[in-house]
């Protein structure tokens, strides 16, 4: 009977093996290190519909604390990312900095910065320069320098990018006005070596620093939204009450980078913030194309009163304008073309590989993205797949003007998914460039892009008219003949009869004398 | 019987142009025609389904997939239908001397201007771009003040009202029409609850058998 009953039992494991076995099997998607994940991907549509669409990445590998050789691994707070492949991570909780290869082996690790020649390095005090819990770092290619915000001791410091010796040290400039303490948090660097400084929970905007150090202004307008109710209150309070009101601040940046024509790009996760991703002018104002089906806000539907909606804590921006911007609430990635259009969602919260807990950073490393995790402690690399190679490729190409690559590109994305808007869009606008409008006409209906839909069709609608001019002139002809035509006769007859009106009056009046 | 169509299709097109003669003529001298108003509304419901369907692309804004013609019929005509019969209630109450039929024909003879610019406009919108949609909206917005005018005059002569009765009385007949709404959601819920209690307990006889 216990024998039977074992059989059973493992009867029952094979099946359960074989099931599992041939629930795996259809998925091939398997990364290069046996990891798998295969995300779920979505769209919107022009009527706000979540549309299902394949992911444009898939998990390629995990750096995870087996790379570190050692060296713990605590929580990685920022990734970056350099032109020759290196990816560069800070560890907060360890006060390390981190460098990989592409492939996830370990380069380089330090708590404590070396001068470049390998000897220790002192500050002006004649202390070891130890990091203390670093949030943030910047490559500033065109310098080769890696900017780290070291922000437990309130400074910046300066490695070379091939040597990671210290350059630097950027302390908090005297001449700092207002109330933000100089506590750097995210650092991005401009072409012009400008240093822009995110300060957690700062309201006076990002920190702007010249080359040398110096403060030269705060940066960034971050407006918020005063609702309807709370500035009835405030209208009819005395200064008293006022007083005592919540002050409304403007929302801090939380985090910051760069984009391809050296403009600012940052985001806020701040509920009372009334945008939530900042394409920064020389001025400080948001000027972030939104020209999609929905703005640029991540998840457009609240699934529940307690649902507090996207928040991004992270963005990463290529050469042509593409960004992906990274969801803590639901461990999403949105990707969005410079036009604001969504181009793919992906992404969810959870305890898998590939899935996220408290995603903190997200980096480009060429068209691969580097996505790290502070509470899983792991930094994925996810790399495109087929699908995503082409939108890339095409929202690159579309970008640099290079229409019939774009077209190709695009083409090759509907091929994988017939709901996409954005490339039905994309291929309409190619056609419209060459002036096929009919075409053109007729991939903006399906991308449901009325702008675009009737520019096509005014060209469509000037070429048939100029085609008909001829008839179209005639039948005006005819017309305006008509008119006078009947105008014509109908003054004849009015003559006609006035005149036999006459002839009667004129006979009435003969006979009356008579 | 060919004369006397002539006549009613005369004041139908009077009451357009004159609109305080002709409903005079339609309520004491009985000019109107009842089963006219009645085409009329049927025909402004069938446009709406016309109009969400075949609008032109560039400001049609309707997801066609998820189009129900039954629905927008019955929403078009069943809410002329609940405003024709609040608004009898009302000025029944209020003093007013228009019967039902009244009431019927001047919402239905008011409609005449904008079902035509609503003709136009899905006609013209399919050969318009997005900078001539202006006229196109300008055009469809003169009709449908033409109508409000129409209504509101033909109200005024039919209940024999002053101007400020009229609009008050049209507030008030929302708010009848907000409760006959309620009352008829109450009704249908209490008449959905007793039905599945009937169902329920045949099952349960049917299973206990």
């Amino acid at each position: 009977m216990r024998r039977k009953g074992k059989k059973y039992f493992n009867g029952f494991f094979a099946a359960l093996l074989g099931l599992t076995c041939a629930l795996a099997s259809p998925a091939q998607a398997l990364a290069s290190d046996g990891s798998s994940y295969v995300y779920d991907g979505y769209t919107y549509d022009f009527y706000g519909n979540a549309k299902e669409s394949p992911a444009m990445f898939q998990l390629e590998r995990t750096i995870s604390a087996e790379n570190m050789g050692g060296v713990a691994l605590s929580s990685v707070d920022d990734v970056c990312t350099s032109a020759d492949g290196r990816i560069f991570t800070v560890d907060t909780t360890e006060s390390r900095i981190n460098v990989f290869d592409e492939n996830g082996g370990l380069l380089f690790t330090t708590r404590l910065v070396r001068t470049v020649d390998g000897k220790i390095a002192l500050d002006e005090n004649g202390n070891q320069i130890m990091l203390n819990a670093p949030e943030g770092l910047f490559i500033h290619e065109k310098e080769q320098e890696i900017y780290v915000a070291d922000t437990g001791n309130k400074r910046i410091v300066v490695l070379d990018l091939a040597t990671y010796g210290l350059l630097r040290i950027i302390n908090a400039p005297a001449e700092l006005v207002g109330v933000t303490q100089f506590v750097p948090s995210k650092i991005a660097v401009d072409l012009a070596d400008r240093i822009y400084v995110v300060v957690q929970s700062s309201y006076e905007g990002i920190v702007e620093l010249t080359r040398d150090g110096e403060f030269s202004g705060y940066y960034g307008v971050n407006t918020p939204m005063v609702s309807l109710t709370d500035y009835f209150w405030k209208s009819i309070a005395s200064d008293e009450q006022k007083a005592q009101m919540a002050k409304v601040y403007a929302p801090a940046f939380n985090n910051i980078t760069l984009d391809g024509e050296g403009f600012v790009m940052a985001v806020t996760y701040d509920s009372s913030a009334s945008d939530m991703v900042f394409r920064l002018n020389s001025k400080g104002e948001n000027v972030l194309r939104q020209e999609g089906n929905t703005p640029v806000i991540g998840d457009i539907w609240n699934m529940s009163s307690t649902d507090a909606g996207s928040q991004f804590v992270d963005i990463a921006v290529t050469d042509y304008g593409t960004y992906a911007l990274l969801d803590r609430t639901k461990g999403r990635i949105f990707l969005y073309n410079f036009d604001g259009e969504l181009l793919n969602a992906f992404g969810s919260r959870g305890n898998l590989k590939g899935e996220f807990k408290s995603p903190t950073s997200i980096a480009w490393l060429g068209d691969k993205l580097i996505v790290s995790d502070d509470m899983l402690n792991y930094i994925y690399i996810l790399a495109p797949t087929a699908f995503g190679k082409a939108v890339l490729e095409g929202s690159e190409s579309y970008y640099f003007g290079d229409w019939d690559a774009a077209l190709v590109s695009f083409q090759q994305a509907l091929a994988l998914n017939a709901n996409y808007e954005s490339a039905y869009s994309g291929i309409g606008k190619n056609y419209l460039m060459k002036e096929d409008y009919k075409t053109a006409m007729y991939y903006f209906k399906m991308g449901n892009n009325r702008t675009f839909y009737s520019k096509a069709y005014n060209g469509f609608r000037g070429e048939w008219l100029e085609r008909h001019f001829l008839i179209i002139m005639f039948l005006f002809l005819v017309l305006v003949a008509a008119v006078i035509g009947s105008e014509v006769r109908y003054h004849q007859q009015s003559k006609v009869k006035a005149k036999a009106a006459m002839k009667l009056l004129n006979s009435r009046r003969g006979r009356e004398e008579e | 019987m060919k004369e006397n169509a002539k006549e009613k299709l005369f004041y139908l097109k009077r009451s357009i142009v004159h609109p305080f003669d002709a409903f005079y003529e339609i309520r004491f001298r009985g000019k109107g025609s009842a089963s006219l108003a009645v085409i009329i509304l049927l025909v402004f419901g069938v446009l709406q389904c016309v109009s969400y369907q075949y609008t032109g692309f560039i400001i049609n804004f309707h997801d066609l997939a998820g189009m129900n013609s039954i629905s927008i019929f019955l929403t078009w005509v069943l809410g002329f239908v609940l405003f024709i019969v609040s608004n009898w209630s009302v000025t029944t109450l209020l003093n007013g001397k228009g019967n039902m039929t009244d009431i019927l024909t001047v919402v239905s003879y008011s409609l005449v201007p904008l079902t035509c610019t609503m003709i136009f406009q899905v006609f013209a919108s399919n050969f318009i771009i997005a900078e001539e949609a202006m006229i196109v909206y300008v055009i469809t917005g003169v009709g449908a003040v033409w109508s409000l005018f129409m209504l509101l005059a033909g109200l005024c002569v039919i209940h024999e009202y002053g101007f400020g009765k009229t609009l008050v009385s049209i507030l008030l007949t929302f708010v009848a029409a907000a409760i006959i709404m309620f009352l008829g959601i109450l009704f249908f819920t209490l008449i959905e609850q007793m039905v599945t209690f009937v169902i329920s307990v045949g099952q349960e006889f049917i299973r206990r058998l």
